[in-house]
């Protein structure tokens, strides 16, 4: 099975690895690494860490909106590796995770995928 | 109390007559504040004549981490009261995230609760197909929970009955109509209607708040009416733009009475509601509490009314704007006509309170609860782990505070207490974030008479 390398930037530079049938959640707990979570289904957002280089593949996800998604946010307990990827992980990576809505209102295209519409160019 | 009796008391006046709380709990959190430690049940020290007043005096850790403790209620209230074989000794604190319910013996050492059993997340998911636990209510002996979404974080979710040793029943609804969505709860048995209330889908307030969700009717406005006895949904009030998000719902606490209340938070209107004549239930927006434009922002900042609570003797009527920063009191005697009675700041993203007895305060008044004699307001900060994080984002170095309100029942008004403060950014463990809180002599929240 081909395996891929997870490089955390936020724990020392501290490496994993990981398959990519599996989700990146699951497989970083049970290699020993501190990792907050809660619903364990893509829904509650407790999990999300921050995709620093790297790709996965977080399609079962529906707790981030697209604009928390363009700035690299990543549901791991949904999310698999479809690369050598490095993470920024726990609640330090939530720095641009949450928007007061008042000052910073969503445009159109940065809703959740459901209810989002193309971006107008 | 006189043996003959169960628990609580035997009507509001009596209550109002008990004892001064000496001790109170609040939970308190680190889901979501990056610190890797349990949620947990405080014990607040309430007593002025103790050397440890105004100190947490007590922790229970959870079993797990990640619960996010939210709201809590006891195995029985006064609606036991004539049933010698029940007594109010364990507090059920679900947790919203993991759906764990925590049970805690809080009358073996009433200052050191301790943990009696956890009722697994994943077996009320297996069994009920409920997630997200919000409101508990005891029922006579057994025990309902408000549960906002299935297994799989979708709305309407539904209750979960519990037995009085704290065994799945299943589902306590024969159904649940068209409700769209659920939160808060308040029944009034002598009128067989239960009313609850409309949050989101735990996908939806899970993640945080995105305001544009509103407009995608992710977010509820509607009030049901409840056949209680039949178990199902009888009418609905659709609130429209006056009542977005309609959380905490209260009846009197007089069990003749029908009318209630409940506060829209993000439209920061209290609707009223209430029997007429011809015996038809009626609604009414009986307070508006109008947006204010911070300084810098391009979107009017509405007040977030997410808690409402009614004094024992239903003459006031206490809420919060956890945005503006606000805790307000109306004298509800005449309750078409509410009168403003009483208002403070404590925090707030206005700046008119930054600081309350040396404290910074970060986070707005949100969850509070009323002594018996209506005369203590302890108020908490935290709304929600991640909603916290986009209001305010300090809050996860500063972590929560509890406030007392000094409130006058005779000629109303209300004044912050200097000699009361709880500073959970100062926890063992690193700041947390304390919410809502109970009293084991009960409180303005806990009891409802048959
Ligand atoms: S644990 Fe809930 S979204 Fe990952």
């Amino acid at each position: 099975m081909m395996l891929h390398r997870v490089t955390l930037s936020n724990r020392n530079g501290a490496t994993y690895s990981v398959n990519g049938r599996r989700p990146l959640l699951e497989q970083l707990r049970g290699q020993g690494v501190d990792l907050p979570y809660g619903c364990e289904y893509g829904g509650c957002i407790t999990c999300a860490a921050k995709l620093v280089a790297g790709n996965i593949d977080q399609r079962r996800q529906i707790a981030l909106n697209n604009r928390q998604i363009a700035n690299g946010y990543v549901i791991l307990c949904v999310a698999r590796a479809t690369s050598d990827i490095t993470l920024e992980i726990g609640v330090e990576s939530h720095d641009n995770l949450y928007r007061n809505p008042f000052l910073d209102p969503l445009k159109p295209h940065e809703l959740k995928a459901d209810i989002a519409t193309p971006e107008e160019l | 109390m006189k043996d003959c009796c169960g628990p609580g008391y035997a009507s509001p006046a009596e209550a109002i007559n008990a004892p001064r709380e000496k001790l109170l709990y609040t939970i308190a959190i680190y889901t979501g504040t990056g610190i890797q430690k349990p949620d947990y049940l405080a014990t607040v020290d309430v007593d002025p004549e103790s050397p440890t007043y105004s100190e947490v005096i007590h922790r229970l850790d959870m079993p797990g981490i990640g619960d996010e403790l939210h709201h809590m209620g006891w195995n029985a209230c006064s609606s036991c009261h004539g049933d010698s074989s029940m007594s109010r000794k364990f507090l059920i604190l679900p947790g919203v995230r993991s759906n764990n319910l925590h049970i805690v013996d809080t009358a073996t050492d009433p200052r050191a609760p301790r943990l009696h059993n956890v009722i697994d997340g994943a077996e009320i998911k297996a069994k009920a197909d409920l997630s997200g636990p919000h409101t508990v209510h005891c029922l006579g002996s057994e025990i309902i929970i408000s549960f906002l979404g299935n297994a799989k974080g979708e709305a309407p979710g539904g209750y979960l009955q519990l037995d009085k040793d704290f065994n799945i029943v299943g589902r306590w609804e024969n159904s649940m109509g068209n409700i769209k969505f659920g939160y808060d709860f308040w029944y009034q048995p002598r009128h067989n209607i239960m009313v609850s209330s409309e949050w989101a889908a735990p996908n939806t307030f899970m993640p945080g708040f995105d305001l544009e969700e509103v407009g995608h009717l992710k977010y509820g406005r509607e009030l049901h009416f409840w056949d209680f006895e039949k178990k199902e949904p009888v009418e609905s009030f659709y609130l429209g733009e006056d009542g977005l998000l309609p959380l905490e719902v209260k009846f009197h606490h007089d069990p003749d009475s029908t009318h209630g209340f409940c506060g829209a938070a993000l439209s920061t209107n209290v609707i009223h509601w209430w029997k007429d004549h011809d015996g038809k239930w009626q609604w009414e927006k009986i307070i508006d509490v109008e947006n204010e434009l911070h300084p810098e922002w391009p979107i009017p900042l509405p007040g977030v009314m997410s808690a409402l609570l009614v004094s024992m003797d239903d003459k006031y009527l206490y809420v919060n704007n956890w945005l503006h920063g606000d805790m307000r009191q109306y004298d509800i005697t005449d309750p078409h006509n509410p009168k403003l009675t009483g208002q403070v700041f404590m925090g707030g993203l206005l700046g008119r309170a930054p600081t309350v007895n040396g404290v910074e305060v970060t986070g707005g008044p949100q969850m509070f609860q009323l002594s018996l004699d209506g005369r203590r307001l302890y108020v908490t900060t935290s709304l929600f782990s991640t909603w916290d994080n986009q209001f305010y984002p300090e809050i996860r170095e500063k972590g929560g505070v509890m406030v007392q309100i000094d409130c006058d029942p005779e000629n109303g008004g209300m004044t912050i207490s200097p000699d009361f403060i709880v500073d959970f950014g100062k926890e063992p463990n690193g700041p947390s974030r304390c919410h809502e809180a109970r009293y084991p002599g009960g409180d303005c929240t806990s009891d409802i008479w048959l």
